[in-house]
C-alpha cells in the first residue's frame, strides 16, 4: 500500500478544499490523496481522492472531539503520511487534539502545503497577517489548512474503503446549535467588512451596502456620524477606536472621510478599499485600493461584477 | 430715637446677637477647615469678584447685590442705635438700597426660575424624593434670604418699623450663620485655586525609586470618609445656586449629569449616617462619564465649590476597580503600549513633519523652541494641517524651531482626565526626562490639553519650561511685524471663535486668537458664550475617546450657536475642537468651515 | 472552584522591526501579554467571584515573560507560575507538554482556561492539545459558562453558528474575545502586583526534550509595512472589475 495523505473537514464544502490540498501534496510526494468520511458518505461530496468511511459514530455530524478520536484510531492501524484538516474552528481543535493523540507536530492554517523528503512543509500568515512563515515538520504530521485558499474541484466519487472505529463516548454532549442571526453577526470576527460612511446620504440607502456585504459574505460597519450622531445603525455597527475595533482580510469603505479615530480602528485588517468621492480624502492614504468615485454607481457595478463572477 | 426703652433693647441685642452668632460660625468653620481668613485673603477675594464683575456675569451681578444687601442691612443694624448722630451714613444706606433693591428682587426672580429648572432636571436624572425635598428646602433658604433682606433694605425707609427690621435681620443673619458660613470660608480657602489644580495621590518616581511603598498606596474615594476636609468642605459648601447646572454642557445635552445634584448628593451622604457608604450607592458611572472636565461648573460657582475634584476621586476608583468600558479600557491600553492614544507606531509622529523639512530636537539640538505638537497633530491627516500651518508661520517669522518627533509621548492628559494617575505620571516622567536630555527651555503647543499639563502640571514633577500658545506667539509675532499681513492678504470671510476651555477658561489665554484674527479677516463674530463662559465642544476630559448616553451631542449645540452668528467659517484654537465641530458642522450641514487660527494666518501670508 | 489560566508573553506585532533581509526582528522584539489572553484571565476572575476559588495564571515563555504574569496578577489572580522556556525553539505540542506539566504540579484544577489563539501566531492548538495530555474534557471558542456542580453548560462561538453543549469538570476551555470586557490594570496595581507570589520553573527540568515531534519554522519574511495606496480608475463597471480582481489576486474575497 502507498503512503496516504488524508483529507478531513466537518464542513462539506472545505472538505472539498482540504481534499485539492490533499491531492497536491500527495501528487509531490508520491502518495495517495484520501478524503476521510466519518459515519457516513456526505451526499454532495464530489472530492478529488479515494474515499475512507470511518464507520462507528452513526452520523457525520460529529463533534471535533469524536472527529479526533475516530481518526486517531484509523491512522494508529492505516499509518499515513500526514492528515490535513480544514482550518475552522472545530478543524482546529480535531487537529490539535489527534496531533496530541498520535504525539505528532501540528502545523496550522497552513497554505502552499508540501512534503520534503522527511518533512511536511506548508506557508502561513504570523503577526497578524504582517509576516510570512514558512513551517516545517517532521512526518507523519497533521496540519490544518487554510480556508479558501485551496480552489474546490469537482470529481468523480472514487473508490470507496470502510474502516470500523467502534464507539465512541465523548466526554463534552452537544446540545444545541443555532445559526446566529445575519445581524448579529460580529464584526470583530468578521472575514470581509463593507462599512458605510457619511457619503451615504440617507438610512434609506444603507439597504444598497447591506446587500453589497451579503454578496461578499461580509458584516456591514459604519464610521461614527452614522451610529453615534445620526442614529442610522446601532452602536455595534460602530468601528473606530470608540466603536469596535475589527482585523477583517478585507475592510472596505464606502463613503468614509478616514477620520483618524476610525483608520486607527481599522489598522490590522489586512486589506483596506476604499470608495470615496473626493480623491483627497485621507482615507485613500490609509488604504491598498481606492477608487474615487460616486458610491451610488459603484456600489451597483461591484454587485453586477459578483454576480457576474459566481 | 426714643429714650432707653426695653423692648428696644432687646430686639437691638438680639440682632447684635444674631450677627456676633454668624460671625462666630464663621470663624468656628474657618478654624475645622484651616482656612485663614486675613485681610490679604479678603483683599484678594475682593479683587478677584471685582474682575468676575466686570467680566458681566448677571450671577455675580446678583451674588454682590445678596452679599452687599446683607452687609448694608448688618452696618445698619448694628449701627442703629448710633444713627442719630451718623445721619450721612444712614442717607448713603437709604440711597445705595436702591440698586440692591433692585438686585435684589431681579435675584429673587432668578431664584424662581432656578428653582423650576431644577426640578426639570432632578426629574430628568430620576433623583429621589428625599434629594428633591432636601434640594428644594436649601433653595428655599435662599429665597427666604433674599427675600428676608430685601424687606430690611425696604423698611429702612420706615423708621417707624425699626422693631420688625432688626427681628426680620436676625432671622437672616441667623440664616447666614447656620447656612452659608460654610460657603463664605470654602469661598475665601478656594477663590484662586487654579481650574487646573489636581489632587496627586501619590509621586510616581518615589513608589519607582522605593521611597514609598507601593502596597501603601490608595487611588480614588471608594468610601465618602475618604474624601479630606478640604474636598468636604467643597462639597458641603453647595447651597444649591445651580448656575453650575445652567453652565454645563453635559446637562446641556441630555447627558445623565448635573454638578449641582452630583455635588449635593455626595454632601448629603457624607453627611448621613454610614460613613463607609460608597459614593456609587448615590452616583452612576455614567454620571462621571459624563463629565468633559470643561471647568464650566467651577468657574461659575460663586461659592467655590470644586465639582472636578468629586469627579475625578471617583473617576480613579472606577479606573483602579476596572471598571471601564472597551473604548476606555483601550485608550488606557494605547497610551501604555504605544504612548499614544490611537495605539499607533509611535516613530510615525514626524511622518508629516518630514514631508515638509521640519526638524527634530536630535537634529537640531539649537533651536530656540520646542514645537510640542501632540498626538492629534502629528497623526490625524486634518490635524496635521495645523502643524504644517504654524511651521509655516514660525519660518517667516525666523523663529527657530524644532519638534521631538519619535521621541514625543502623549503628555499623559486624557490618562489623568480619565482617572489614571499612574499612567500619566510614567507619561510625564519619560517626557520630561526627555525635555530636560535635551536642556528644552521654550516650548510652543497648538493643543491646548498638552499646553496645560506641560506649563502647569508638569513642574510638579520637575519639568519646568516657559510654554506658550500658539496664539499668544503668533499675536505677538504680528504685533512686532515679524509676521506680516498684508492688507489685500486679509481675507474677507465672516468667522466666529470657538475658544478652547483649556485655553481660555483654565488658563486665561482669549484675547490673542481675537488680535489674530482682527489682522487676518474682514469679519469677526462673537458667540453668546465666549472666552472663560465658552460653551465646550464635547472632547475635554477625555470625552473625545468614548461615548456617554446623551439627547444631544455637545459639539452639535455648540455648532449651532456658531452657525447663529451667521458667520461661515468657525475659527478653532485647538485640534479637538477642530475635529468635534468638523463633524457636527457636516452632520448638522450647517455648510461651515472649521479651521485654526494659524491655518488662517498660514493664508494670509505667503 | 480552582481555575489555572494559560496566557502568552507574546511580541506585538505593531512593534515589530524588520531587518535589511526582510526578516522581522524576533530578539528582543517589544512583547506583552496577547491581547486575547485578557479575556481569559478575565473570565477566570469573574467565575471566581461567582464560585469563590483561586486563580492561578501559568506561561511558557522568556524570563521576560514576568511582565505579563505581573500585569495578570494586577488583574486579579491570586499567584502565577512561569515557566522559563526558549519560545523560539518550542512547537505548540511542547508548550501545551510543559504546561500540562506546570499545571499537573500545582493542581489539580477544575478548570483550565484559554484563549482562542494567541496574538503573534493564532494556531490555537494548545488549548485543545492541553485538554487532551491533562486527560480532561474540552470545549474551543467558548462565549459563555453556566457551572453547576460537576457540570459546566457553554456556548461556543463558531464560524457562522452558536453551539450549546454540556462537558463535565475538570475541563479545558478556550475562550473567545466576545465573552467578556477584560478590566484594566492600573500601572499602580501593576507595581503592586509585584508582591504576589510567582514562582518560576526551568522548562528543561520539567519535561525533557525528544517528548514530541517537534514543528519548527524554516524562515520568515514581512510581507508589507504600509497601505499600498493603488488607486483605481475608469468607468464604474471598469473601475468595480478592477478592484475585484485586485481583491480576489490578495485572496481576501470569501468564496
Amino acid at each position: 500500500m502507498s503512503p496516504a495523505v488524508w483529507a478531513y473537514s466537518e464542513n462539506e464544502g472545505v472538505s472539498n478544499e482540504v481534499a485539492s490540498a490533499a491531492v497536491e501534496v500527495a501528487e509531490g510526494a508520491s502518495a495517495e490523496a484520501v478524503v476521510v468520511e466519518i459515519g457516513a458518505l456526505r451526499e454532495g461530496a464530489r472530492s478529488p481522492g479515494a474515499k475512507l468511511l470511518l464507520k462507528g459514530p452513526a452520523s457525520p455530524q460529529v463533534s471535533p472531539e469524536v472527529a479526533a478520536e475516530a481518526l486517531a484510531r484509523a491512522a494508529k492501524q492505516a499509518a499515513p503520511m500526514a492528515i490535513l484538516i480544514g482550518a475552522t474552528r472545530n478543524g482546529r481543535e480535531a487537529a490539535s487534539r489527534l496531533a496530541a493523540k498520535l504525539s505528532v507536530g501540528c502545523l496550522s492554517d497552513g497554505s502552499k502545503l508540501g512534503t520534503d523528503g522527511s518533512t511536511l512543509t506548508a506557508e502561513r500568515n504570523v503577526f497578524a497577517g504582517k509576516v510570512v512563515a514558512k513551517l516545517s515538520c517532521p512526518l507523519p504530521a497533521v496540519a490544518t489548512v487554510k480556508v479558501g485558499h485551496y480552489a474546490r474541484a469537482d470529481a468523480a466519487p472514487g473508490e470507496t474503503r470502510e474502516v470500523d472505529v467502534g464507539p465512541i463516548q465523548p466526554l463534552v454532549r452537544v446540545v444545541g446549535r443555532e445559526k446566529k442571526a445575519a445581524g448579529a453577526v460580529d464584526l470583530r470576527s468578521a472575514k470581509v467588512i463593507v462599512s458605510a460612511g457619511r457619503g451615504v446620504k440617507k438610512k434609506e440607502d444603507l439597504p444598497l451596502l447591506e446587500e453589497l456585504a451579503k454578496d461578499m459574505h461580509g458584516a456591514l460597519g459604519c464610521s461614527r456620524p452614522l451610529s453615534s450622531d445620526l442614529g442610522w445603525l446601532p452602536e455595534e455597527y460602530h468601528i473606530g477606536l470608540t466603536g469596535v475595533t475589527v482585523r477583517p482580510d478585507l475592510y472596505l469603505a464606502v463613503g468614509i472621510s478616514g477620520q483618524l479615530q476610525h483608520i486607527a480602528g481599522i489598522k490590522d485588517s489586512k486589506i483596506v478599499a476604499a470608495i470615496n468621492t473626493d480623491k483627497d480624502a485621507p482615507i485613500f492614504q490609509a488604504s491598498d485600493y481606492g477608487v474615487v468615485g460616486d458610491l451610488y454607481q459603484l456600489v451597483p457595478a461591484l454587485r453586477k461584477a459578483l454576480a457576474a463572477r459566481r | 430715637m426714643a429714650a432707653l426703652d426695653f423692648g428696644y433693647l432687646t430686639v437691638y441685642l438680639l440682632s447684635l446677637a444674631s450677627v456676633v452668632f454668624a460671625g462666630l460660625m464663621v470663624v468656628r468653620r474657618s478654624k475645622a477647615t484651616s482656612v485663614s481668613i486675613g485681610p490679604r485673603r479678603l483683599l484678594g477675594l475682593a479683587k478677584d469678584e471685582t474682575r468676575r464683575l466686570m467680566s458681566g456675569d448677571p450671577v455675580f451681578l446678583m451674588h454682590l447685590s445678596i452679599a452687599l444687601g446683607i452687609g448694608v442691612t448688618i452696618a445698619n443694624a448694628v449701627m442703629d442705635p448710633g444713627m442719630g448722630y451718623l445721619y450721612p451714613l444712614k442717607v448713603l444706606f437709604l440711597v445705595v438700597s436702591v440698586p440692591l433693591t433692585a438686585g435684589l428682587i431681579a435675584s429673587f426672580v432668578w431664584r424662581v426660575q432656578v428653582y423650576s429648572r431644577s426640578k426639570k432636571e432632578e426629574r430628568k436624572l430620576g433623583a429621589s424624593g428625599k434629594f428633591t425635598s432636601a434640594s428644594t428646602f436649601l433653595q428655599v433658604v435662599l429665597m427666604l434670604a433674599i427675600g428676608l433682606t430685601t424687606s430690611e433694605l425696604v423698611l429702612l425707609w420706615f423708621p417707624s418699623m425699626v422693631y420688625a427690621d432688626l427681628l426680620l435681620g436676625a432671622l437672616r443673619n441667623s440664616l447666614v450663620a447656620v447656612y452659608y458660613s460654610r460657603p463664605s470660608v470654602n469661598l475665601v480657602g478656594g477663590f484662586d485655586r487654579p481650574l487646573s489644580a489636581l489632587k496627586t495621590p501619590f509621586n510616581l518616581a518615589d513608589v519607582m525609586s522605593g521611597k514609598t511603598d507601593a502596597s501603601q498606596i490608595s487611588v480614588g474615594v471608594s468610601k465618602v470618609s475618604e474624601f479630606d476636609r478640604s474636598q468636604r468642605l467643597t462639597f458641603d459648601s453647595c447651597v444649591e445656586i445651580g448656575a453650575c447646572e445652567a453652565a454645563c454642557p453635559a446637562t446641556a445635552a441630555g447627558r445623565p449629569l448635573s454638578p449641582r445634584v452630583l455635588v449635593r448628593k455626595v454632601s448629603l451622604l457624607a453627611r448621613g449616617p454610614d460613613a463607609g457608604a460608597s459614593p456609587f450607592s448615590a452616583v452612576g458611572e455614567d454620571e462621571l462619564w459624563s463629565c468633559t472636565s470643561c471647568g464650566a461648573c467651577m468657574a461659575s460657582c460663586p461659592v467655590s465649590v470644586k465639582h472636578l475634584d468629586i469627579i475625578y476621586e471617583l473617576r480613579r476608583d472606577l479606573v483602579t476597580k476596572g471598571k471601564v468600558d472597551k473604548e476606555k479600557a483601550a485608550l488606557l491600553e494605547n497610551l501604555a503600549q504605544s504612548q499614544n492614544p490611537y495605539g499607533l507606531k509611535n516613530a510615525s509622529r514626524a511622518d508629516w513633519a518630514r514631508e515638509v523639512g521640519v526638524g527634530t530636537l536630535a537634529s537640531e539640538p539649537g533651536a530656540e523652541y520646542l514645537y510640542w505638537v501632540g498626538c492629534i497633530s502629528s497623526f490625524d491627516q486634518r490635524a496635521q494641517r495645523i502643524a504644517r500651518a504654524l511651521s509655516k508661520i514660525l519660518r517667516q517669522a525666523g523663529v527657530s524651531f524644532a519638534i521631538l518627533g519619535g521621541e514625543e509621548m502623549c503628555v499623559g492628559d486624557p490618562a489623568r482626565r480619565l482617572g489614571e494617575e499612574g499612567r500619566y505620571q510614567e507619561l510625564a516622567l519619560q517626557n520630561i526626562e526627555k525635555l530636560n536630555s535635551y536642556g528644552v527651555r521654550k516650548i510652543i503647543a497648538t493643543c491646548p490639553h498638552c499646553y496645560n499639563t506641560l506649563k502647569n502640571e508638569y513642574p510638579q514633577f520637575g519639568g519646568n519650561y516657559d510654554v506658550v500658545y500658539h496664539t499668544q506667539l503668533i499675536s505677538d509675532l504680528i504685533r512686532e511685524g515679524k509676521v506680516k499681513v498684508p492688507p489685500e492678504k486679509v481675507q474677507s470671510i465672516s468667522v466666529t471663535l470657538h475658544d478652547a476651555c483649556y485655553a481660555s477658561r483654565y488658563n486665561s489665554v482669549f484675547d490673542e486668537p481675537r488680535e489674530i484674527l482682527g489682522a487676518t479677516v474682514s469679519d469677526v463674530r462673537e458667540m453668546g458664550r465666549r472666552k472663560e463662559k465658552t460653551f465646550c465642544c464635547g472632547a475635554g476630559g477625555s470625552n473625545y475617546w468614548y461615548k456617554v448616553p446623551q439627547q444631544k451631542s455637545i459639539a452639535g449645540i455648540r455648532a449651532e450657536e456658531a452657525s447663529e452668528t451667521g458667520a461661515k467659517t468657525v475659527a478653532t484654537e485647538c485640534p479637538f475642537c477642530l475635529s468635534m465641530l468638523d463633524d457636527a458642522t457636516k452632520v448638522a450641514e450647517t455648510g461651515m468651515d472649521v479651521r485654526d487660527v494659524a491655518e488662517i494666518v498660514a493664508d494670509c501670508i505667503s | 472552584m480552582k481555575i489555572a489560566v494559560c496566557v502568552k508573553h507574546a511580541v506585538d506585532e505593531a512593534e515589530l522591526k524588520t531587518d535589511p533581509s526582510g526578516r522581522p526582528v524576533l530578539a528582543g522584539a517589544v512583547s506583552r501579554m496577547s491581547a486575547f489572553d485578557k479575556n481569559a484571565v478575565e473570565e477566570g476572575l469573574r467565575l471566581r467571584a461567582a464560585h469563590q476559588g483561586e486563580v492561578v495564571v501559568f506561561t511558557v515563555g522568556p524570563a521576560d515573560s514576568k511582565k505579563t504574569m505581573k500585569e495578570a496578577l494586577a488583574m486579579g489572580a491570586d499567584r502565577g507560575v512561569l515557566v522559563v522556556a526558549d519560545t523560539a525553539a518550542i512547537d505548540t505540542m511542547r508548550t501545551a507538554g510543559l504546561l500540562a506539566a506546570a499545571i499537573r504540579r500545582a493542581g489539580p484544577f477544575d478548570l483550565v482556561l484559554c484563549s482562542e489563539g494567541s496574538s503573534d501566531t493564532y494556531s490555537g492548538q494548545v488549548p485543545p492539545m492541553l485538554g487532551e495530555l491533562l486527560g480532561a474534557a474540552f470545549v474551543g471558542y467558548a462565549r459563555k459558562f453556566e457551572v453547576s456542580g460537576q457540570l459546566v453548560r457553554v456556548e461556543r462561538s463558531l464560524e457562522d453558528s452558536v453551539e450549546r453543549v454540556e462537558a463535565p469538570l475538570p475541563l479545558v476551555a478556550s475562550v473567545v474575545s466576545e465573552i467578556n470586557e477584560p478590566r484594566y490594570p492600573t500601572l499602580i496595581q501593576i507595581m503592586q502586583a509585584g508582591k504576589k507570589p510567582l514562582e518560576e520553573l526551568s522548562g528543561d527540568q520539567l519535561l525533557p526534550h525528544g517528548e514530541y515531534r517537534e514543528a519548527s519554522v524554516v524562515s520568515m519574511s514581512v510581507q508589507q509595512s504600509a497601505r499600498k495606496r493603488v488607486l483605481i480608475e475608469g468607468s464604474p463597471d471598469e473601475a468595480a472589475a478592477k478592484l475585484l480582481d485586485a481583491l480576489t489576486k490578495e485572496g481576501v474575497l470569501a468564496k
